[in-house]
């Protein structure tokens, strides 16, 4: 510690967390130590959950030993001069980094390990979110030292706000030489600050031993042990229809297997085409409908894992609500093709009209007696399915698939895998599977001949939004004719007067 | 209002003796009643809400002193008040956010300052400038310049902006001049000690009235020809007199350097001329170049002003005389000061180099590293000998380890503006907004100032324009004339009341304009924290209230008789969680037959302010055993296809994403997280847009009644016989 110049402390966080009272305490706490301190912050719209920023000053020195002499302190932390690194959120943790504000000479660096995504993380049809691990990485290598631990874990269990359990966690820091204070100094400033003691206390003890055990240690990334997803696909399709349909599944599988094959003799990619082609596979077989959804949201399971995210106690009593909006594709979906053709054609002829699409609305409390069996009935019309429109256009559209990964399995391992990883892009249901299909065609039609590159592009791209205009851009790119507009029907207001 | 100030409001009753220990703004409120002001008012907005929000909260302690505190509709009505001072002994107080506050106050300032005051008048503004600034980047310095009005700018350490407000009073009566005291974002927000004076009681108060008026004199009116007049004293006496009271009573500081050329001790040939309130930052750049230590004590000479208008000609002459060459620190553009500072020494005839704008950066905020920057390159001119080698590498190890990061992250970190808050009312407009213009083509969206300017951002994307506090209606009266569809107005009700009702509403229907406008009625100034306007639900009716969950603000009509009084005939209500409803309420606007001014007034009350409700009731009830039902939404992950939607069309908070649990699924699934207040919009949403049927609303009841258990009971029961695991 370096007697002549400030202690620099840096806490970042998002709005509501409580930094303010986490800067307030250290001040105190420097105060109560007879040292001079300051802070300062930018909440901007703090409670708005944007990410706020404060900063404290401790001087090393106490008042007394300055003998009058009154410290200048910044008002702003100062790149590659900050001693301490509190981050309630593991991304704000590196902006401050790539902000330069972490020193790996100085800087101790104490972050929460978990993420709170950003909306524009959360926007992406596929997985927008940014890699943790890579997060953890620049976080360790960037700092002199570095403790990371699930912050809002610990607040969770200790039932109380982050900023007890980063002020613990800052205590633990402290003992490892960054501050001149020790654990009862914090304690008495959380005793006296004499709202919610006893859980800031609770959170406070728990920050202070996990950022213990948390030092120096960098967190072990988790590694995932690869299921036999052939197998789980093959459950799944049974538990969806039948046995036969199960057997379909395995049939479809070896298809892949056998083009694979060819495709790679040696083995040298390990069967990733047929692990994933299985993978999409399953999920497409076993796709939503009315039935399934129905089937799920019945089962003993989902109420007790309802119950569960709702913290809900024994002798509590739940009811829950289920939402549903039932419409004209799903009831056509379990009609016989040709009468659900006409249906679907003449709901499209209904919307181009610009009517609304019809549908219905329905709260069905899955907890009462008729709700309950309401979902049970549709659960049991799993023999309709089998017969039904969505099942043979499902059914097509996956033959048509095998093929083309068939085909390209003849010339080139890798297009064969990139259009059979595809199938990922086949989800949801109504309108987004509609708009799903339609990019699914839409690559199959222009891009099969093409490389994989170009492929696996192409589908990235469906992934990253859905107005459809990354897609379109990457075929473009690739060469592809440009998708028919679609028509929308588009009202004109009629003006009124000669004023407008 | 969000926060309570019990405790600050305690701190301003210190007296002599105490030692005051908080927030930087707090402490000015605190050294305006040691100066025996009489009356405060203002309009809030970060950074200075604290300074009348503690005000309001302190009313009894206010009317025991006789002070007297108003909350103006707008800051133009703010520094209207001051008027009381042009004849009155009574010293005011009035504070803004600026730039943006000083634009609307501009009128009322110049016809304040013309005639000029008696009784000291202070302005105390937010420089909403650099890092966490949410209004556009000027200076308020040019209104201090083009009305004669005196600027403070503090050096931001307590003690000194306790003096300088103090002092700013004094100097305010001494020159009859009113003076603007302005403070940066982070000054605002210091958190800093100083030692108390005793409040002082105004001699002519609410406690102390005055039994006749002023007596009429013309020359104290902002009307010719007393204009003529008053503009001539403005040079001729009134800034002689204020720079007269600057030296006299050493208003700007003046620290030595230690560096001496020669042999005379302190000679330096070289200076730094600084704002007051850069000051500190100043000082840790110059540790940079181990030019000064701790304490401030700098090896360079230093001119601190706590004063940036008027300058003293003698006194800049005084500090560059004999010296080679001056750098001038200021923050922002034009370079005002610079400019006086250079003329002023050429008519004075001292050929000091004058530095500034030439080596600092023209815009921006002024930190650390900017101004070490400019150091270098001043001090490589100007002073070869002094050592510059351990700044420039930290410059350059800085610059090396942005680069290295961003190489490490290989992609850009996603940027995290503010959002509506978790079960905001105005989140699920802007979603039916969405899909309204999913039917009926997308429209154009003039915005405004307020919590709902957050819709810029994702999810939604929507704004084209942001012209000013309540000015969204007036906005777009040049383009609904030019458009095939109908232009749509946002604006919330702080703004409406700002001044939204005039610029907007009136202009609106006077030129029969076609126009739609869309109000949040949310019942506060919500993005100033949640203040009280004319149209907040009263306290009784929030004290009565049954069920604290629900909105209370539809208990309020003031804004709906305003507009049926002024003369709007098209006028909706539709509570703001009814996504349909809304939907279809804003296709009937945009496509109906109906001309002239279409109003939709969205009703939901702030959030914030039900939770601050709701918190304590919820408690108290579980407390005491009884009943309660708490919501919470839901999504079932099985049943979740991954595809998001939902979230592109809410954007709450504690709907977000997480690791789908089933080993098939790569892509992540919607999960409602905890903080989840239940307003009800992820199932609004599931079926206005007819969403994956994923979501589900649960209700856990606790403390239920016996029929309530019995009946549970027997569902559980016969359900149990047909479920399946």
């Amino acid at each position: 510690m370096n007697m002549n110049q400030p202690i620099t402390i840096l806490i970042a966080g998002l709005g509501g967390e409580g930094g303010g009272v986490l800067a307030e305490w250290l001040v105190e706490l420097a105060i109560r130590g007879g040292h001079p301190a300051q802070a300062t912050s930018i909440p901007g719209v703090a409670q708005r959950t944007g990410a706020t920023t404060y900063y404290v000053e401790i001087h090393p020195q106490s008042l007394a030993a300055l003998g009058g002499r009154v410290p200048v302190m910044s008002l702003a932390p100062v790149p590659g001069c900050v001693d301490l690194m509190v981050a309630s959120e593991l991304l704000e943790a590196v902006r401050a980094i790539q902000n330069g504000f972490v020193s790996p000479e100085r800087t101790a660096l104490l972050t929460s390990s978990q993420r709170t995504l950003t909306t524009f993380e959360k926007l992406a049809p596929g997985d927008g979110r940014f890699d943790s691990e890579r997060l953890l990485q620049v976080a360790g290598s960037n700092s002199r030292q570095l403790a990371a631990f699930d912050v809002g874990a610990a607040t969770r269990e200790a039932g109380t706000v982050p900023s007890a359990v980063l002020c613990g966690a800052i205590a633990a820091v402290a003992a490892s030489g960054v501050l001149p204070f020790d654990r009862a100094a914090f304690e008495d400033v959380i005793r006296a600050s004499k709202r919610g003691v006893a859980a800031s206390l609770r959170g406070f003890a728990l920050g202070f031993e996990r950022c213990r055990a948390a030092l120096g240690t960098a967190p072990a990334p988790a590694v995932a042990v690869e299921p036999d997803l052939i197998a789980l696909g093959h459950a799944r399709v049974v538990e969806f229809q039948d046995a036969a349909y199960g057997e379909l599944y395995r049939q479809r599988v070896e298809r892949l297997r056998a083009a694979e094959r060819r495709a790679d003799p040696q083995g040298q990619h390990g069967g990733a085409l047929t692990r994933e082609g299985a993978r999409f596979l399953a999920l497409w077989m076993a796709f939503d409908d009315v039935v399934r959804v129905a089937d799920l949201k019945s089962r003993t399971g989902r109420f007790d894992r309802v119950r569960r995210e709702a913290g809900a106690q024994t002798g509590e009593i739940m009811r829950i609500a289920d939402h549903f909006k039932p419409g004209v594709t799903e009831f056509a979906g379990l009609l016989p093709e040709a009468l659900g053709q006409g249906l679907l054609a003449w709901e499209s002829r209904r919307r181009r009209d610009g009517k609304p699409s019809l549908a219905m609305p329905l709260k069905l409390r899955a907890d009462s007696i008729s709700g309950f069996l309401a979902l049970r009935l549709l659960a049991s019309l799993r023999w309709l399915r089998r017969r039904g429109q969505r099942y043979a256009e499902e059914q097509a559209l996956i033959e048509r698939w095998l093929v083309v990964v068939e085909t390209a399995a003849a010339n080139s391992w890798e297009t064969a895998f990139e259009l059979a990883l595809c199938a990922r892009l086949i989800k949801g249901y109504g309108a987004t599977n509609e708009r799903a299909k339609e990019n699914f065609r839409h690559i199959m039609n222009c891009l099969v001949s093409t490389d994989a590159g170009t492929i696996r592009r192409a589908r990235e791209a469906a992934l990253t939004d859905d107005s459809g205009s990354a897609l379109d851009a990457a075929m473009a790119q690739a060469g592809a004719p440009a998708r028919a507009v679609k028509a929308i029907p588009v009202r004109w207001m009629k003006r009124t007067g000669h004023r407008t | 209002m969000e926060v309570s100030f019990s405790k600050e409001v305690q701190q301003l009753r210190q007296g002599k003796g105490e030692t005051f220990h908080g927030e930087g703004i707090l402490a000015i409120t605190k050294a305006l009643l040691q100066s025996g002001v009489a009356y405060v008012g203002g309009y809030q907005g970060a950074p200075v809400s604290h300074l009348l929000d503690v005000m309001v909260q302190a009313e009894d302690y206010m009317a025991e002193l006789g002070v007297h505190v108003e909350a103006c509709s707008n800051e133009a009505s703010a520094a209207a008040m001051l008027g009381a001072s042009i004849h009155y002994p009574l010293r005011g107080a009035v504070t803004w956010k600026s730039v943006v506050g000083t634009n609307v106050a501009a009128d009322a300032l110049s016809n304040l300052a013309s005639p000029g005051v008696t009784g000291g008048a202070l302005i105390i503004v937010g420089e909403d400038y650099g890092e966490g600034a949410s209004v556009i980047q000027e200076r308020t310095h040019a209104f201090a310049m083009k009305s004669s009005l005196l600027l403070l700018d503090p050096r931001p350490q307590l003690p000194n902006m306790v003096r300088m407000v103090e002092q700013g009073f004094a100097l305010s009566e001494a020159c009859n001049t009113p003076a603007i005291l302005q403070l940066r974002v982070r000054a605002c927000h210091v958190r800093g000690s100083f030692e108390c004076a005793d409040n002082r009681s105004p001699a002519m108060s609410r406690k102390a009235l005055r039994d006749e008026p002023a007596t009429f004199d013309y020359e104290k009116l902002a009307h010719p020809p007393a204009t003529f007049r008053q503009e001539k004293l403005k040079n001729e006496q009134r800034l002689p007199a204020a720079r007269r009271f600057i030296l006299e009573q050493g208003l700007n500081e003046l620290f030595s350097g230690t560096r001496s050329v020669g042999s005379s001790v302190g000679s330096s040939d070289i200076g730094l001329i600084v704002q007051g309130g850069l000051h500190n930052t100043l000082v840790r750049a110059l540790q940079q170049f181990n030019l000064a230590d701790a304490f401030g004590a700098a090896e360079l000479p230093m001119l601190v002003l706590n004063v940036t208008y008027p300058l003293v000609p003698e006194q800049i002459a005084d500090f560059c005389r004999g010296k080679r060459a001056v750098l001038v620190v200021e923050e922002g553009q034009p370079e005002y000061l610079e400019h006086e500072i250079m003329a002023t020494l050429r008519r004075q005839d001292v050929n000091t180099a004058i530095h500034g704008k030439d080596l600092l950066q023209m815009a921006g905020e002024y930190t650390v590293e900017v101004i070490a920057q400019g150091l270098v390159k001043f001090l490589a001119r100007h002073a070869a000998d002094l050592p510059l080698a351990g700044a420039q590498n930290w410059l350059a190890a800085n610059a090396a380890r942005r680069r290295a990061v961003v190489e490490q992250l290989a992609a850009p970190l996603p940027p995290r503006p503010p959002q509506f808050c978790t079960g905001c009312p105005e989140r699920p407009v802007f979603s039916a907004l969405k899909l309204a213009q999913q039917n009926v083509g997308p429209v154009h969206v003039a915005a405004d100032i307020g919590c709902h300017s957050f819709a810029t951002f994702e999810p939604f994307g929507f704004g084209h324009t942001i012209l000013g506090y309540g000015m969204s209606l007036a906005s777009r009266a040049g383009v609904s004339p030019m458009l095939k569809r109908r232009a749509l107005a946002v604006m919330g009700d702080g703004g409406f009341w700002h001044n939204g009702l005039l610029t907007g509403v009136e202009s609106a229907l006077f030129n029969k304009d076609d126009a739609v406008l869309l109000i949040m009625k949310n019942g506060y100034t919500s993005a100033t924290g949640t203040q009280d306007i004319i149209s907040t639900p009263d306290d009784e009716i929030k004290a009565t209230a049954e069920n604290k969950h629900q909105s209370l603000v539809d208990r309020n009509h003031t804004i709906e008789n305003t507009l049926r009084g002024i003369g709007v005939e098209w006028l909706r209500t539709v509570p703001s969680y009814q996504v349909d409803t809304m939907r279809r309420t804003l296709e009937e606007a945009f496509t109906t037959e109906t001309g002239g001014l279409k109003v939709i007034i969205a009703e939901g009350e702030c959030q914030l302010e039900r939770q601050r409700r709701v918190k304590p009731w919820l408690a108290g009830l579980l407390k005491a055993g009884k009943r309660v039902v708490k919501v919470k939404y839901g999504v079932d992950d099985d049943v979740c296809s991954g595809d998001h939607s939902c979230i592109r069309l809410s954007g709450c908070p504690t709907l977000t994403l997480k690791d789908s649990d089933d080993p098939l699924k790569v892509d992540p699934v919607a999960t409602v997280i905890e903080g989840c207040v239940g307003c009800g919009l992820c199932g609004e949403n599931a079926h206005a847009a007819t969403l994956c049927p994923s979501f589900y609303r649960v209700e856990i009841v606790q403390n239920p009644g016996l029929g309530e258990r019995l009946l549970a009971a027997a569902r559980r029961g016969v359900i149990g016989l047909f479920q399946k695991p």
